[in-house]
Parts: C-alpha cells; sequence; structure tokens
C-alpha cells in the first residue's frame, strides 16, 4: 500500500490532518464538524451545484463550496462565520422558495435534510407572496419508484448515481435554469436491481418508494443493523420496524430495509432483491407450535420439543446413526451450525446430515451472488460437506427425520417430498414461514428468521460478520440455537454451548 | 361555662343561617309555584338533561374531522396527531387519494375515548387545521368498549 | 267484645300505616329540605307517568330499589341474627306509636274511644323501655355482621344510647313531678289547663329545661347527625356495614321512625299533645273573655290536626339541626351526655323539687 501523504491545515482553529486529495467537507467532517450538504454524496464525485457547503477559506475573495475544494497545506478554513452562516439561510430560502409545504404527507418527514437544515441553519420567515411554481407531483418512473417534481431540489444525486454507479443512466435533468427538472428519458422506467438506492439518497422527498408509501412515518421507526441474508454477498442493512403505539399492544412490523454502509462490502448500496427482504421478516411467518394431531392446541415450543427429544431417545444409540436424520440449511448462522455439528454429527453420531438451500439465482456482476443463501462458507467452516438427501433413501430407511427450513421444496416436487415423508413415521419440521411442508410434519416449529436473531455469517469472499438481533421476534418464535441448545441439554449432550463461536 | 355558652351561641348562629336559607328559598319557590317572580330561582342547581349551561368556546368536546369541499375529510393522515398525543388514543391509516394535490387520506381515523384525556393536543398538532375538539357533544357513554372507539372519518 | 277487638284492630293498622306513612314522607321531606336549606333543588326526578310532584315518589322508589336488591349477609355470619337486628331495631320503635294519644277519646255509636292504640297506665315506662330495648338491635347488627369495625360501630352505638338514655330518663323525672301521672293520655289532659290564667299548661312552660335536655338526648337517641357516632357513613365505619337492601332500608327506615317517635313524645309530654290552646269540649274560650261554639267533631278534627301540626314542627326542627350541625367527636359526644345533661337533668329535679316543694 502505497504511502498517503497526509495534508495540515486549520479548521473553524483546529488543526487537521487529512490525506491529499480530500476535499474540505471531509476533512471537517474527519474533525468531527459537520458541514450542510445536499448534493455532495461521499460515493461520487463533487459536484457542488447545491451550494449549501459554502466556507470561508483565508485568501479566497468569496465563499468557497467545501466539497468541491481540495485540501491543501496551511489553509484556514472557517465554517461558522457570520457570512457563512448568511450564506446558508439564504441558499436554504432560495430552495425553499420552490418547494411545498408537503411535509404532512411526504414519507420523507422526519429524516428530510431540507426539514434539518432548515430547523437548524434557517428558521427564517418566508416572504414570498408569490404562489408556487406548479409541477408534476406524481410520477412513476419504474420499480415502484414515484418521482415529485416539486419536492426534487436539483441536487442530482439520483442522475450521478444511476450513471456511476449502476452505469444504467435511465435519468436525467431536463431543460434549463428555473425549468430544470429531472426525469426519464422518453419515458423508459428505471429498471435496475438498485433502484431503491435512489430513495436512500434522495436528500428531500423527491423519490419515494410505494412500497413504504404512506404506511408509517418516519420517527416511529427503530433502526438497528444486521446482515442481509438473501446471498452470500453479506451486505450492510437496516431494518426498520415499528412496535408498540400506533401499531396495536404486541405487533410488529418491518416497514423496510434499507443499506447500511460497509465500505468492505457493499459500500452504501444494496440491491433491490434484499431490500424486499422486508417481506421474508413479515410475511406468510409461522406463529405458533402446530401439532398435526391437536392443531387447534396451544402448545409451547419447550413442550413440544419434549416429544421430538423422546421420539430420538427411542431410537437405540448404534441405529441412531441410521434411522435419525437431519435436513439443515446454509441460512443457519455459524454458531448454530457449529452446534448442530456438536449435537447432530458427534453427539448423536448421526451420518444423515443434509442440507437443503435455495436454489442459486444469477448473480448481477454487482452486488447480488449466486448463492441466496448467506452462510454457504459457514457451513463448511464447520465442518459439513453439504449435499443434498435422497429421499428414496430416507424414505427407506429413516425413522426421525429432523427438517430445518422449508427449501426442499426447491429441488424435489411436492409429491414427491409428500411420498417420501410419508414413509418415515415422525417428521418434525422446524420453519420461519408456513408452507406446503406444514402438513406433513408431525410437529411445526416457528423459527426466527435472521433479522431477528444475532449470530455469524461468512460472506462469499470469507469475510465474518457478526451481527445482533434488528426486530424483536413475536412471542412463541425461536431461532436454532434455542433449538438445539434446549435438544442438547434434553439428550444429555455435552456441545460445550459456551465456546460455540 | 363561658365555653358552653360561646359554643351555644354559635350553634344558634348556624342554625339561624340555615333556617335563614330554608325560609327565604322555600318563599322563592312557593312564588314560583303561583307564577310570582318566577325568574328568581330558589335554587343554583342546573336541571342538566332539560336546561344547559352554555359551553366556553374553549371547551373541548368530542373531536371532529372538518370536511373538504368535495366532503371527505381535510385530514391528509399526516399522523401528527399520532405522534402528539399522550394517551396513544388515536389511530390512523393512510391511504391515497385521487388528488394528486393531496395524495394521503385517512382510510381510518379512530379516536378511542376509552384512552381519550381530552387535552387537545391533537387539535394544536394538526397542520391542515382538520381535527377539531368543537363539537359540543359532550354526553359521550356506551355500553361497550368499542363503543367508545369513534370512526370520525365516517361521521 | 268483637266490637272492641275490631275498634282496637282498627287504631293499630290505623297508627301504623300513618306512622310508616309519615317516615316514608320524612325521607322526602329530609332530601328537599337539605336540598332547600343548601340552594339546591333536590330529587325532582322520580315521576309516575310523566307526574313528578316535587319528587314525593321518591321515597317509592327507593323503597321499590331497596326491596329488589340482592339479599346478602357476610360470609362467616349467622344469617338469624343478620336478619333479627334490623327487625329488632324496627319492631322496637314502632312499638312505641301505640301508646301515643292522637286525639281526645271520641263518642261514636254510644262508646268512648280513645284515640290511642293503648291507654297503658305506665306509658311513659313502656315508652322509655322500648326505646332502651332499641339498643339490642345495633347490637346484635354489630355482632352478626361478622366484621370488626361494624361491631366496634355497634358499641360506641350502645354507648352512646345508653349515656343519652340515664339523660332522657331524669329529663321526665321533672314533668312526673309536675303531671302526677305516667298515663300519656293523663299528662296531655293535664295539659289542657291553664297558667296564669292565660298560658297553656303546656310542659314546655313549665319544665323548660326538662324539655331542652329531654329533646337534646332524645335526639342523641335518634343517631343522627350531629349524634350519628354509631353510623358515621361518611368517614367512620359503623354498625351497619355490612347490611344492604331491604335490611339496610329497615334500618334507614328505624332512624326516620324514631325521629318520628320522639317527636310524638315531644309533642304528648311537652307541648300538649293533641291539645289546642284555648279549645275546650265545646269550643274555644279565650283568655281575653271571648268564646267560640265548635261542633264536637271539629273539635276531634281541630285537635288530630294540633297533634301533626306540631308532630311535623319537630320533624322539620331535627331535619334542620341534622343539616346544619357536623358531628360531634365522640368525647365531646360523651362529654355532652354526661357532663352537660345529666347534671341538668339533675338540677331539674330538684329545682322543680323546690318549686313545688314551697308552693
Amino acid at each position: 500500500m502505497s504511502e498517503v501523504k497526509m495534508v495540515g491545515l486549520t479548521i473553524d482553529g483546529r488543526t487537521v490532518r487529512a490525506a491529499e486529495g480530500t476535499n474540505v467537507l471531509q476533512a471537517a467532517e474527519q474533525a468531527g464538524i459537520s458541514i450542510p450538504h445536499f448534493c455532495y454524496h461521499p460515493a461520487f464525485e463533487a459536484e457542488g451545484n447545491c451550494r449549501l457547503c459554502l466556507v470561508e477559506i483565508e485568501g479566497l475573495p468569496k465563499l468557497d463550496s467545501a466539497c468541491s475544494t481540495v485540501v491543501r497545506e496551511g489553509m484556514i478554513v472557517r465554517t461558522s462565520t457570520a457570512p457563512v452562516l448568511e450564506a446558508r439561510k439564504d441558499v436554504l430560502e432560495f430552495l425553499l422558495a420552490e418547494h411545498p409545504l408537503d411535509c404532512p404527507i411526504c414519507d420523507k418527514a422526519g429524516e428530510c435534510k431540507l426539514q434539518d437544515y432548515y430547523d437548524r441553519h434557517g428558521l427564517f420567515p418566508g416572504w414570498f407572496l408569490e404562489a408556487k411554481e406548479k409541477r408534476q407531483k406524481k410520477i412513476s418512473i419504474g420499480k415502484g419508484l414515484l418521482l415529485d417534481r416539486e419536492r426534487c431540489i436539483l441536487c442530482t444525486r439520483c442522475v450521478r448515481y444511476l450513471r456511476k454507479v449502476t452505469g444504467t443512466g435511465e435519468l436525467g435533468v431536463f431543460e434549463r435554469g428555473v425549468r430544470a427538472e429531472v426525469g426519464t428519458y422518453d419515458d423508459a422506467p428505471i429498471d435496475n436491481n438498485y433502484s431503491g438506492n435512489l430513495v436512500d439518497i434522495c436528500p428531500v422527498g423527491a423519490i419515494t418508494d410505494t412500497d413504504f408509501r404512506f404506511k408509517t412515518r418516519a420517527w416511529f421507526l427503530e433502526k438497528r443493523p444486521t446482515v442481509c441474508p438473501r446471498c452470500s454477498r453479506g451486505c450492510a442493512v437496516i431494518v426498520e420496524s415499528v412496535s408498540g403505539y400506533p401499531l396495536e399492544e404486541g405487533e410488529r412490523r418491518v416497514f423496510r430495509i434499507r443499506a447500511g454502509e460497509n465500505p468492505a462490502v457493499n459500500g452504501y448500496w444494496i440491491c433491490d432483491f434484499g431490500r424486499a427482504g422486508r417481506r421474508d421478516i413479515d410475511e406468510g411467518r409461522q406463529e405458533r407450535v402446530i401439532k398435526s394431531a391437536s392443531p387447534e392446541s396451544e402448545l409451547s415450543w419447550q413442550k413440544a420439543l419434549a416429544d421430538v427429544m423422546a421420539r430420538i431417545r427411542s431410537v437405540p444409540g448404534p441405529e441412531r446413526a441410521a434411522k435419525v436424520a437431519v435436513i439443515l440449511n446454509s441460512r443457519m448462522t455459524r454458531e448454530e451450525l457449529t452446534l448442530a455439528k456438536r449435537l447432530f454429527a458427534e453427539g448423536l453420531s448421526l451420518d444423515k446430515i443434509f442440507f437443503a438451500d435455495p436454489k442459486p439465482g444469477a448473480a448481477d456482476g454487482f452486488l447480488l451472488t449466486e448463492e441466496r443463501v448467506p452462510n454457504a462458507r459457514g457451513v463448511l467452516q464447520a465442518g459439513f460437506s453439504p449435499r443434498l438427501p435422497d429421499l428414496d433413501a430416507l424414505a427407506a430407511s429413516v425413522e426421525v427425520l429432523l427438517v430445518f427450513g422449508s427449501h426442499l421444496l426447491d429441488h424435489f416436487s411436492e409429491e414427491a417430498v409428500s411420498r417420501a415423508l410419508a414413509k418415515i413415521p415422525s417428521k418434525f419440521l422446524f420453519s420461519a414461514h408456513t408452507g406446503p411442508l406444514d402438513r406433513l410434519a408431525e410437529i411445526v416449529f416457528p423459527l426466527a428468521v435472521s433479522a431477528e436473531k444475532s449470530g455469524t455469517y461468512i460472506n462469499i469472499d470469507g469475510l465474518r460478520q457478526s451481527f445482533g438481533r434488528a426486530a424483536e421476534p413475536a412471542p412463541g418464535v425461536v431461532s436454532e440455537h434455542e433449538i438445539l441448545g434446549c435438544l442438547a441439554a434434553g439428550l444429555g449432550l455435552n456441545v460445550g454451548e459456551h465456546d460455540v463461536r | 361555662m363561658l365555653k358552653g355558652w360561646l359554643v351555644l351561641r354559635e350553634l344558634l348562629r348556624g342554625a339561624a343561617i340555615t333556617g335563614r336559607h330554608f325560609f327565604a328559598n322555600m318563599t322563592f319557590h312557593t312564588l314560583k309555584l303561583f307564577g310570582i317572580r318566577a325568574k328568581r330561582r330558589g335554587a343554583v342547581t342546573i336541571q342538566y338533561p332539560e336546561e344547559r349551561k352554555a359551553l366556553s368556546p374553549r371547551h373541548r368536546s368530542l373531536h371532529r374531522l372538518r370536511a373538504r369541499e368535495d366532503g371527505k375529510p381535510s385530514c391528509v393522515a399526516c399522523m401528527l396527531c399520532v405522534t402528539v398525543c399522550p394517551s396513544e388514543c388515536l389511530s390512523v391509516e393512510a391511504a391515497e387519494d385521487d388528488d394528486p394535490e393531496i395524495q394521503k387520506t385517512p382510510a381510518r381515523f379512530v379516536v378511542d375515548l376509552n384512552r381519550c384525556c381530552f387535552c387537545g393536543f391533537c387539535v394544536e398538532a394538526c397542520p391542515v387545521d382538520a381535527i377539531r375538539m368543537d363539537t359540543g357533544e359532550i354526553r359521550l357513554a356506551a355500553s361497550t368498549r368499542a363503543g367508545l372507539e369513534i370512526s370520525l372519518d365516517k361521521r | 267484645m268483637f266490637a272492641d277487638v275490631l275498634i282496637i284492630l282498627v287504631k293499630v293498622v290505623l297508627t301504623l300505616t300513618w306512622t310508616l306513612l309519615l317516615a316514608l314522607f320524612l325521607t322526602w321531606v329530609e332530601r328537599k329540605e337539605s336540598a332547600v336549606m343548601q340552594d339546591r333543588i333536590g330529587a325532582n326526578r322520580a315521576s309516575v307517568f310523566g307526574l313528578r310532584l316535587f319528587g314525593l315518589f321518591q321515597p317509592f322508589a327507593d323503597a321499590i330499589k331497596m326491596l329488589f336488591k340482592e339479599d346478602f349477609a357476610p360470609t362467616f355470619s349467622q344469617r338469624a341474627l343478620h336478619w333479627l337486628a334490623p327487625t329488632l331495631s324496627f319492631f322496637f320503635v314502632a312499638v312505641t306509636m301505640v301508646a301515643v294519644p292522637f286525639g281526645d277519646a271520641i263518642h261514636l255509636f254510644g262508646r268512648t274511644i280513645p284515640l290511642q292504640v293503648v291507654d297503658l297506665n305506665a306509658a311513659l315506662l313502656f315508652v322509655l323501655a322500648m326505646l332502651s330495648l332499641g339498643i339490642y338491635g345495633i347490637l346484635v347488627s354489630g355482632w352478626a355482621s361478622s366484621n370488626r369495625f361494624a361491631l366496634i360501630g355497634s358499641l360506641r352505638g350502645a354507648a352512646q344510647l345508653i349515656s343519652y338514655e340515664v339523660a332522657l330518663g331524669l329529663s321526665l323525672v321533672g314533668l312526673i313531678m309536675v303531671f302526677p301521672t305516667l298515663r300519656l293520655s293523663g299528662i296531655v289532659e293535664f295539659q289542657g289547663g291553664l297558667v296564669f290564667g292565660f298560658l297553656p299548661k303546656w310542659g314546655v312552660f313549665l319544665q323548660p329545661l326538662g324539655f331542652a335536655v329531654f329533646f337534646l338526648a332524645g335526639m342523641a337517641e335518634t343517631k343522627r347527625v350531629p349524634f350519628d357516632m354509631p353510623e358515621g357513613e361518611s368517614e367512620i365505619i359503623g354498625f351497619y356495614t355490612e347490611y344492604g337492601g331491604l335490611k339496610f332500608g329497615l334500618f334507614m327506615f328505624t332512624d326516620f321512625l324514631e325521629v318520628i317517635v320522639l317527636s310524638a313524645l315531644a309533642t304528648t309530654l311537652f307541648f300538649g299533645g293533641w291539645q289546642v290552646p284555648w279549645l275546650g269540649a265545646g269550643g274555644f274560650v279565650f283568655p281575653w273573655g271571648g268564646s267560640l261554639k265548635v261542633a264536637p267533631w271539629a273539635v276531634t278534627v281541630l285537635q288530630v290536626l294540633a297533634f301533626n301540626i306540631k308532630v311535623f314542627f319537630f320533624c322539620w326542627l331535627q331535619v334542620l339541626t341534622r343539616w346544619t350541625y357536623p358531628r360531634f367527636r365522640y368525647d365531646q359526644l360523651m362529654d355532652f351526655g354526661w357532663k352537660v345533661l345529666v347534671p341538668l337533668g339533675v338540677v331539674n329535679i330538684l329545682a322543680t323539687g323546690f318549686i313545688l316543694a314551697a308552693r
């Protein structure tokens, strides 16, 4: 790695050292001084069109934009002198002159930079008597995105994003001067797998997502980071959920998933496929333990698990290798896989440990990978050699079958699976989502999805990423970790639970 | 002894006061019964359901949603009232409005009077002056809890 | 013989009905009078077919409500005693009225019919005895409630009633010395005379101190504010805490009956009973020399009317007192009974004795 040349400068009287080539705005931020800005985004080159980041630089006759000025040795910058503050106020006033008072109906309200900056730097009374310019407020620009031209402040972040990051360039700025507006070319809709990021980078509510539109308000959201489980890239994501008021008692809803920042993996972006993972968390979930013999009765998972243990115990030790089978999946965390290894492979000495994962999809060359599971490397590291079960062989010899996840159906027809399972006396399903397998199992356990768990995934590049719980699981929903730990304890196996990491 | 006399004096004074009220009021009641000086009242109480005291203009009674010109509620479901409500009694769900100028309209606007404390914060928070508490309706009783969950957008 | 029994029966029924109706009416008076005193209107909603009559139907509404309330007794109480207590209270008070004369004897179909259920020759003792027996109702109710607070309340009540019983008895001794008879009809007849030639010879003029002691002690006996130590519904817990519905109603009713009995006794003993000033069997004979002939039936009517008006007045006075004064503290209550009323009663007896001896 080549030596980075450091440059010394003074910002607001503070001596700052920054790498050569960084701009003043970044250098200030490194020093803990925030300079307001709309158009600047660290992922793109500075454009300097919003003029909000104006600062005073000694030796220059006028204020200059912090984002487009590269640091020089001995530079003296002031970010909060009276002219700077005045300039910010004026810039905001220009922006707000044509900005509609849409805050009550705008999805961005509460996390809108324009709101924040007005609150911090503006607070001037509006004195424009003229009616505001009317523009189109609801233009569908593809992939569920809506463009509101009144709210747009023409920072062109979206245009630059589509040109520089995805390279598709569907959006452009049309017309000039006061008539300038963002739009698609010949109304050709945006169609790429990274369109959701437009909503994230838009500093105001000009581009909004119909998936989130009007569902809730930004200030109700509880934002917690996790790792995206939808492919083996392991992008950082932020799960935004609401629990409690204004929802009903005990209700929890995930309203959106946004990109987190992780320079080592995804930078600032995530794909739309991962963004749609919101539905995995809230839709089609198993809500309670269902015993097919008595489907109506309320049963705790601990009690139901006692049945599982009793069935495993009823198989004599030496015969277990042949008669007990487990089907795992690569969505389990590294910790759970270790526990599974110690419990099934070492503790119970099972031979028949299989894996059933979602079918690989096409990679898109940027972030999305072929593997649609987050922890394929973790499976290998845990010492498993994943293989699909042979249904006929299973049906012929196995007496107890534990299935984690419902991805058998990705590889076999429902008919084939039900035919094979019909021959197995005891089968237990541990699944987060409802599906056709439910009715085949003796007991179905509701599992937590990865956003409701903490653990570690190992991504396609071998990077270990630990994450915490991002959304509270519903009562009665249990993680594989708890299930496996409870099974091990119940079967009297020491799996060294405390050192699984 | 002196104390006894003092007590007796005060007792008699008390009886004089109540007795005076009794006879004065009785006189007015009687006169009114015969239609003489009917306006002078013998009592200060108000016979509530028949007689109503005028509510203060600032009085906070049952909420209402003001209507737009087309009759729909002028609420834009911004949920500021929901946010500000200290007793968590409002529940609003937004829906798409046909008018692109308005865009957002309540699909459901329920105030749960079981919880409402009539603080009026929702009225102050409303950016479009849609919710008001000036109906003058103070007879808010129901025989079930559900009867006190009032849909304002359907009224 | 049969006619005598029939007459007695009719008189019993009439007296009881009159008393109970008056008590019922008194509940309305109590509500309305307190309301008027306090610039309110009072209960006026009860109506029969839209007819409100100033809430006169309220007592009936109350009675119906109490009748239809659940009859309950605490878990560990003795149900028989629990029932017995209000019944005892009610009975002993109601039975007192048999000795009270409502008017002079009338002559009908050749018979002389006293307007009095029974003309006991020791009626005064009978009345005092019956009033004393009322204490049992209170004691039994406290005992039967299986509730410590009720028991304490009943003991408090018993102590109060026994204390004031003494003053009550002493206040009447002077009266017996003036009117040498225990027969109530006799006492009333004695009061028909005049003193100093113009003043009716009423007990209150002969025994002013005796009347004061009697009326105060009697009010204490009715256990109403300001002497409502036994029940103290607003703060301290009283003897009928564990009572509800009809049984509670009986206790309440007993209170009102006691007010009426006290008024009737005060009237009979100190205010000439059915006597109308200067009205004799033949008509009015005024002290300034004039006279007015009145038909015998009219005399009877006037006498009964006079008795009722006097009773009404004392009822009104008691209600006024009840809504004017706050409750005594317990030590003040006992002090007042033993240190004020009893000595005054004794002083009254001595004074009466001296005056009688000196004459």
